[in-house]
């Protein structure tokens, strides 16, 4: 490129200017996750002081996953919807109604367990498909869609149960929210996907080797590896006394599931690239409507696993209350996580990220008795913060020009 | 034996015949230069052909390599055979190059798209067109003339047969036009037939075989290139004979209008994009700032207007005075108006052009935080039919408009704001030859009335035919300034390519 060598070329000569190392720091794309990990690590050293060790003893850490849980299963449809610039608000009462929906075959129909969740999984994907017939063929925007939706799903929840609870769920149901997989099993499972994840990074890589896009394998590997060692480990360590929570590892495969399609499948380019630029990506021939249709219906999908999850955790379906607020938990998870309202930008682990420090912070406050007023005021202020640096960081990006690394 | 075969093809618009009972053959391996005015139906003609109008919207036939073609899509022409380009340079900021090569194209293997060889293709891609960028490099974070190059690149390593290209060259330097015009040739020689629309016509008569002429939606003029003149060709446009070169105006030098000392542009990494400029435009004077990609004369101008995102250092005087400007509120709040590179970033295109054209001056138009709107439709009304807008009313939305009417809407918003110095970056970017001059005109006519212009362009065509002076600019440093008789083409070029 000719321009670049000309500026190169001024480059070395021209004086440059000092910018502030937290500038730099938030101008750089892979730093932004590291500053969202340190945060965290931040938020959690002041918990552990805070409440004399009490946050951070393995005990507590499998609770704060356990309540962080059901907003992460939801957060990683939102950020699939929010890349592509869609919101939905209908999580919630999706949600609800879903859970009515389980409550009522497996209590009062007396259903198969392992039946009442494949129906859930189906009326979760209708109501996807529902949306986004509205979203893509109706052309109504989906936040009116799905504010439309968080009504109706909710009222339809309260009407067939007329507003009581239906409960309790029969205890197959409930152990996969409130069981342990062994510890043994656990460590195996862990040791497993790392090494599965292990194997297909040095796979891909020993490939960019050979056709010359990865200079240094093993530099790259070590590089790639490191952290999900560390995680792994940590992983390990906390299962090491009673084990992984079932609905966690439902959390991780739903996570990883989604990461593996969002940023490794032409599905999950195409829903950059349309969140990125609409009319970039309708000439570049992606049929736009179809892709967010099977947004909404993966969407569904969603409410099916959260609503079976949700109603197993609390052992009932309560119509009225089960899943309030759950959309505004998510959304907000997924920006704190970095996912840009604008589009194009996201990403699902930033999102659990995101769902883990909001719980952070319910867990923490909680554990020194600060009262719930409180904790809503503190959250909305990290909320903001979290949004305010994301727009500071994209506005350093915005103005930074192709130069040479 | 025809690659295209255009039937009687009629696309009718609410109220507008775009394009009139056409109909075209192309034959493999030819490369057809499409002219013709603003509105004239060039566009939509090659929009129709790219699917981008889905089968059904307008009639006629269109058989390609012998089978009718009936696209929904831009993907099913694709399919077919048929890449577009457009005109306007659409990316999505957060792919990186390689993912916005390889768009709805990825490479995949066991289902999962093989990010690798999709990026050993990017690199062989980019090398074997001769751009050296990096493909790792999110697309957001090159210039204009970049993404071009990376979407003109993307069009060409499709294996299409018939590959319709709008404007490519608008944005590219003559070098980037070039390598362009050395792949076009090389696809040609594949037999891979090319459909391209341009308002240069010296690249037109450069790199087509044949050239079809469009006037009012039918094709008034079909040539072989070495049969004809561009004389010929412009007349064909137009219809009639165009007055050539603009007469040597004598500027009115009242005093100097804007006055730059020392002006340094910083880019968001720090780096200085132009070094210690000093500028001065006088009252009723057309000053040219000429310079290639990436020697900073946009960097600069968006600097003069407050509207550069980057740190800036150094002072500007307005009518002598010391003025501060920070932003492009300090810059309207001084009488300065900037006309944009990318008529995107100043219209709004979803608004009617009295919408857009009150913007810079709501204040005045308004009491007591009401839009007087008798006064402003008023105002409006008469810039609108002092600069010919060809358009129903002032009430019809921007995004409807062709480029040159676009941006005059854009000359409209200044004037109603009363702005007394304009900006200008690249301002007839997409805008035809007739509309060119018409445009040109007005501004001579405005510099006369005793506006200050300055003009950035990378055409020094346009320069040596309207400024009364230029500025060249080299690497962010003034490499020299051309005074009125001495400017010409060459001397541009060569101080700006630091000859």
């Amino acid at each position: 490129m000719s321009q670049t060598s000309e500026i190169a070329a001024v480059d070395t000569a021209a004086p440059v200017m000092v910018q502030s190392p937290v500038a730099r720091l938030l101008a750089n794309r892979s730093m932004r996750d590291s500053t969202l990990l340190l945060v965290l690590a931040a938020i959690w050293i002041f918990f552990y002081f805070a409440t004399n060790g009490t946050f951070l003893t393995q005990r507590n850490l499998i609770l704060l996953a356990l309540q962080t849980a059901i907003v992460g299963l939801a957060a990683i449809s939102a950020v699939m919807l929010i890349v592509t610039r869609n919101f939905d608000l209908s999580v919630g009462s999706a949600v609800a109604l879903v859970g009515v929906v389980v409550a009522v075959l497996t209590v009062k129909m007396q259903v198969n367990a392992f039946v009442a969740v494949l129906v859930c999984l189906v009326v979760g994907v209708l109501m996807g498909v529902w949306q986004g017939w509205w979203v893509t063929r109706m052309k109504v925007s989906s936040f009116i869609v799905t504010l439309a939706g968080m009504l109706y799903f909710r009222g339809i929840s309260m009407i067939v149960t007329n507003g009581a609870t239906v409960a309790p769920l029969p205890a197959s149901l409930k152990q996969v929210a409130t069981g342990f997989l062994p510890p043994i099993w656990s460590i195996l499972l862990i040791s497993l996907a790392f090494c599965l994840f292990a194997a297909f990074r040095a796979f891909e890589l020993k490939r960019g080797a050979e056709l010359g896009t990865v200079g240094n394998f093993k530099a790259a590997l070590t590089r790639a590896l490191l952290p999900s060692l560390a995680a792994a480990v940590a992983a390990i360590w906390l299962a090491s006394s009673k084990g992984v929570p079932y609905l966690i590892v439902l959390v991780a495969i739903c996570a990883i599931a989604a990461d593996i399609l969002m940023r490794r499948t032409r599905f999950g380019v195409q829903l950059y690239a349309i969140g990125g630029n609409p009319e970039a990506a309708r000439l570049s021939g992606i049929d736009v409507d179809r892709v967010i249709f099977i947004n909404f219906v993966i969407a569904g999908l969603a409410y099916g696993i959260t609503g079976v999850a949700l109603t197993a955790r609390v052992s009932g379906a309560i119509a009225g209350s089960a899943g309030l607020f759950l959309e505004l938990d998510a959304i907000a998870a997924a920006i704190i996580g970095g996912t840009s309202l604008s589009g194009g930008r996201g990403r699902v682990f930033g999102a659990l990220l995101g769902a883990l420090l909001m719980g952070s912070l319910n867990n923490g406050m909680s554990l020194m008795n600060v009262p719930t007023f409180y904790q809503d005021t503190a959250r909305g202020a990290v909320l903001l913060l979290a949004v305010a640096i994301d727009q500071f960081s994209r506005r350093r990006i915005a103005t930074s020009r192709a130069r040479i690394r | 034996m025809h690659l295209l075969e255009v039937r009687s093809l009629t696309k009718v618009f609410p109220g507008v015949v775009a394009v009139d009972n056409v109909d075209l053959d192309i034959a493999p391996g030819e490369i057809v230069a499409l002219l013709g005015q603003n509105g004239a139906g060039k566009s939509t003609l090659i929009q129709v052909l790219s699917g981008l109008y889905p089968f059904g919207t307008y009639s006629g036939d269109i058989i390609f390599a012998g089978a009718p073609l009936r696209c929904r899509s831009v993907a099913d022409a694709e399919a077919a055979g048929v890449a577009f380009l457009a005109q306007e340079v659409n990316v999505a900021p957060d792919l990186t190059v390689a993912e916005g090569l390889f768009l709805n194209n990825e490479p995949s293997r066991f289902g999962l798209v093989d990010a690798q060889f999709r990026m050993a293709r990017a690199k062989l891609a980019l090398k074997n067109f001769g751009v050296d960028i990096d493909p790792a490099l999110p697309l957001g974070d090159l210039d204009l003339a970049t993404q071009q190059l990376v979407l003109i690149v993307r069009a060409l390593s499709k294996n299409a047969r018939l590959l319709i290209l709008d404007e490519p060259t608008a944005a590219l330097t003559d070098r980037e036009t070039v390598r362009l015009f050395e792949r076009m040739r090389a696809l040609s020689a594949r037999g891979v037939a090319i459909i391209f629309v341009s308002h240069r016509l010296a690249e037109v008569f450069e790199i087509s075989n044949r050239i079809v002429i469009m006037r009012d939606g039918r094709i008034s003029g079909a040539f072989r290139t070495s049969e004809t003149s561009r004389d010929a060709v412009v007349d064909q446009m137009i219809g009639a004979t165009p007055t050539h070169r603009h007469a040597n105006r004598k500027p009115r030098t009242g005093g100097t209008a804007l006055e730059a000392h020392d002006l340094s542009v910083f880019d968001a990494s720090g780096r200085e994009v132009a070094n210690r400029l000093a500028l001065a435009i006088g009252r009723g004077e057309i000053l040219g700032l000429f310079g290639l990609l990436g020697s900073g004369v946009n960097e600069a101008t968006m600097a003069l207007f407050g509207a550069w995102r980057g740190a800036v250092s150094g002072s500007i005087s307005i009518d002598g005075v010391p003025a501060k400007i920070a932003s492009p509120v300090d810059a309207v709040g001084h009488g300065v108006g900037l006309i944009a590179q990318d008529r995107r970033d100043g219209l709004s295109g979803e608004h009617s052009i009295y919408d857009n054209a009150i913007l810079a001056n709501l204040d005045e138009l308004s009491r007591y935080g009401f839009v007087d709107a008798v006064k402003a439709r008023r105002k409006v009304m008469d810039l609108f039919d002092r600069l010919k807008i060809k358009a129903g009313d002032v009430d019809m939305t921007v995004g409807t408009l062709s480029g040159g009417n676009q941006q005059k809407v854009q000359v409209v918003r200044w004037l109603a704001a009363g702005a007394k110095i304009l900006l200008l970056i690249d301002p007839t970017r997409g805008v035809d030859v007739g509309a060119r001059a018409e445009i040109k005109r007005i501004w001579t006519e405005l510099a006369d009335a005793g506006c200050a212009i300055l003009l950035v362009s990378s055409d020094a065509e346009e320069i040596v035919e309207i400024c009364d002076r230029a500025v060249v600019l080299c690497n962010g440093r003034i490499a020299g300034t051309i005074d009125g008789a001495d400017l010409s083409e060459t001397r541009l070029l060569k101080l700006a390519a630091g000859v």
